[in-house]
């Protein structure tokens, strides 16, 4: 290397540095405060990080059978949600690509729910499903069915909170589905048509290996989101009826400022960090691998 | 070759919404033959190939393919090979997956398989590149591939949507070659799409010339070079330019005088026309007087294009201002804005209705 290339990089760096520092500042700073703060007993009412207590809070937290409960609430949750929004968006986005016309009608259409804050979701469908005054128990008088109390059992309560994440959601799946689908060259199809190819082959050996990374990403991105739900339990049940619905986010919400626990609350979100990672490194892998 | 009719369209016709691609064709393609479907783009003749294919649903008419009427078949019943523009390769799967795809559909044994690839890949010489994917190829390999890909099902007839059009000049002729050898081998009839005349004259057995959803000719290369039956063939089938001028006729008992050339010519065609197209291709004018029956006409050079093997002379007419180019395949020493002598055969001029642009 000659000293103007070397001096280059250098001009390279000093250029870089700001994007750097910011990245520093606001990513990097409160991860690691994060992560210090939990390896102390640090509470809201004595904010002095003064007591190391090793790996107190994370032995104290994996021995909590209640953070141990939202962490399975959160997994099948996480499961449900990106399985039937993955399922339902990839049928939807399928079909919806044989329709050529009204596509900026209908792409404005799904993008409502997306414009919608989680927030007001929660509030809309708490309206909807309200026991008594909700016109979804009205609706459904009508075919002979009694009314449901959908946020009130346990079970009712944990399918419904899918069900309202899936109709907030979906679209976002179809959308991202749709512009892989649409990005897809004709010429394939026609000529896996003259190899003799019906529907069902075309859709296994030109569809689905076109869109193996859109899919990857798409699963990717929902995934992350989903482990991170919140203010759609805070709206809708607070974790309850009992811990049915109790997921981690809003778990360590509870610990962090009802509870006023913040070194153990900073343990969780550390682990919950390791838990996603864990689950999206092989996929991030896969994905480097279709590039290929 | 057999001059019997193998593919036939009938009435062919082809409307997207309001617009005719094609319209109201038909064609007789023989048994062996290298058909080559010529044109500007959006003269119909791809539409036409993928009706033929059945990639593209028929408006109205008839496909028949050995004397059995196929129009309302699936792609995969008629056997056809389709090579598309840019190869339509799969691209996930390697290059021996991507020839035997239409085998594995339809469940051929292994070793029948292995027998196909391995016919196809040393006919095309390709067999070290069968673990490769398509990426990995360069534009003739992949040309060669879906060459391939179409060979293996033993098809009836290959159609071929401009094929070379994505490589690059030098390897386009060595594939044109290779094509041209490929068909005699096979025995098999190729429709070639093409909007190249020169891939079409190297290539054919024959040529049909489309316009906007019409066939305006149907001959061998010799034929449509030679007697162009319209101006707009005339005009296509020339490279780079041909002479399409106009001119008024004065008539003098049975000789029929164009004016622009200041020449007789006695064809009874000429008798009561004021005025014709007629053209003379760029090759036939010569600087010398060869023979004492040509005919002479006094131009002014304006432009000299060196093409290396000859040199392409743009010209006005003098007193008239028409442009006419002619080919001189020696360095002359010739000089913009000079007026000289070019000599030409009378017989080598063809005449063309004004109104209908047909030849007369």
């Amino acid at each position: 290397m000659n000293k103007i290339s070397y001096y280059n990089r250098r001009f390279g760096y000093l250029l870089a540095s700001p994007a750097i520092l910011i990245l520093v500042l606001i990513i990097l700073v409160p991860i690691t405060i994060s992560i210090i703060t939990s390896f102390f007993d640090y509470t809201l009412i004595d904010r002095d990080l003064d007591k190391f207590t090793g790996l107190k809070n994370y032995f104290s937290v994996i021995n909590n059978p209640k953070f141990i409960n939202s962490f399975f609430v959160t997994i099948s949750f996480v499961i449900f949600v990106v399985l039937f929004e993955f399922l339902l968006g990839f049928l939807i986005a399928i079909l919806l690509n044989k329709v050529t016309k009204f596509r900026n009608i209908y792409y404005f259409i799904l993008l409502i729910p997306l414009l919608i804050n989680p927030v007001v979701v929660g509030l809309i469908w708490r309206m909807f499903l309200h026991p008594q005054l909700g016109i979804v128990n009205y609706l459904i008088g009508f075919l002979g069915i009694s009314p449901v109390n959908w946020l009130g059992d346990p079970q009712i309560a944990f399918v419904t909170i899918i069900f309202v994440d899936i109709w907030h959601q979906v679209s976002f799946m179809i959308i991202l589905l749709l512009a892989g689908l649409a990005s897809i060259p004709e010429e394939p199809y026609e000529a896996a048509r003259i190899d003799g190819a019906n529907e069902f082959r075309q859709f296994l050996d030109i569809t689905l290996p076109y869109m193996r990374p859109v899919i990857i990403i798409t699963l990717l991105i929902r995934l992350i989101f989903a482990v991170k739900t919140y203010d759609l339990i805070y709206i809708m049940t607070k974790g309850g009826p009992g811990e049915a619905t109790d997921l981690i986010s809003y778990y360590i919400y509870r610990s962090a400022f009802i509870s006023l626990n913040l070194g153990e609350a900073a343990s969780m979100s550390v682990l919950l960090l390791i838990i996603i990672c864990v689950i999206i490194f092989p996929l991030f892998k896969y994905m480097n691998r279709a590039d290929e | 070759m057999n001059k019997n009719s193998y593919i036939q369209l009938k009435e062919l016709n082809k409307t997207f919404n309001e617009t005719v691609a094609v319209n109201n064709i038909n064609l007789e393609i023989y048994e062996n033959e290298f058909f080559v479907l010529l044109g500007p783009s959006g003269c119909g003749k791809s539409t036409t190939l993928r009706m033929i294919a059945g990639l593209e649903d028929i408006t109205s008419g008839e496909v028949i393919a050995n004397k059995i009427n196929i129009s309302q078949l699936d792609p995969k019943d008629r056997n056809m090979a389709f090579v598309f523009q840019n190869y339509a390769l799969y691209p996930h799967m390697n290059v021996r997956k991507n020839i035997s795809y239409s085998l594995k559909l339809r469940k051929v044994s292994h070793e029948e398989m292995e027998k196909k690839i391995h016919w196809v890949s040393n006919l095309l010489k390709i067999g070290q590149l069968l673990d490769r994917k398509p990426s990995q190829l360069s534009g003739g390999q992949r040309q060669r591939v879906a060459l391939g890909r179409s060979l293996v099902r033993n098809p009836v007839a290959f159609l071929l949507d401009e094929p070379l059009s994505n490589l690059d000049a030098q390897l386009r002729v060595e594939m044109r070659h290779e094509l041209i050898k490929l068909q005699k081998n096979l025995a098999k009839t190729f429709i070639y799409v093409t909007h190249d005349q020169i891939e079409a004259m190297t290539m054919a057995s024959r040529i049909c010339i489309m316009n906007n959803g019409n066939i305006l000719q149907i001959g061998t290369p010799k034929e449509v070079y030679e007697k162009p039956n319209s101006v707009f063939v005339a005009r296509f089938i020339a490279n780079p330019v041909n002479n399409i001028l106009t001119t008024n006729i004065k008539h003098q008992n049975h000789s029929h005088n164009l004016e622009c050339l200041n020449i007789e010519l006695k064809r009874e065609c000429l008798t009561n026309r004021d005025l014709v197209y007629f053209s003379i291709r760029p090759e036939n004018f010569y600087i010398e007087k060869k023979n004492s029956e040509m005919a002479s006409l006094k131009v002014e050079i304006l432009q000299i294009e060196n093409h290396g093997h000859d040199h392409l002379i743009s010209s006005t007419i003098e007193n008239n201002n028409q442009k006419i180019y002619f080919r001189l395949n020696k360095f002359h020493n010739l000089i913009i804005g000079e007026s000289i002598n070019i000599y030409f055969n009378t017989n080598d001029i063809l005449l063309f209705d004004i109104n209908s642009e047909e030849a007369i």
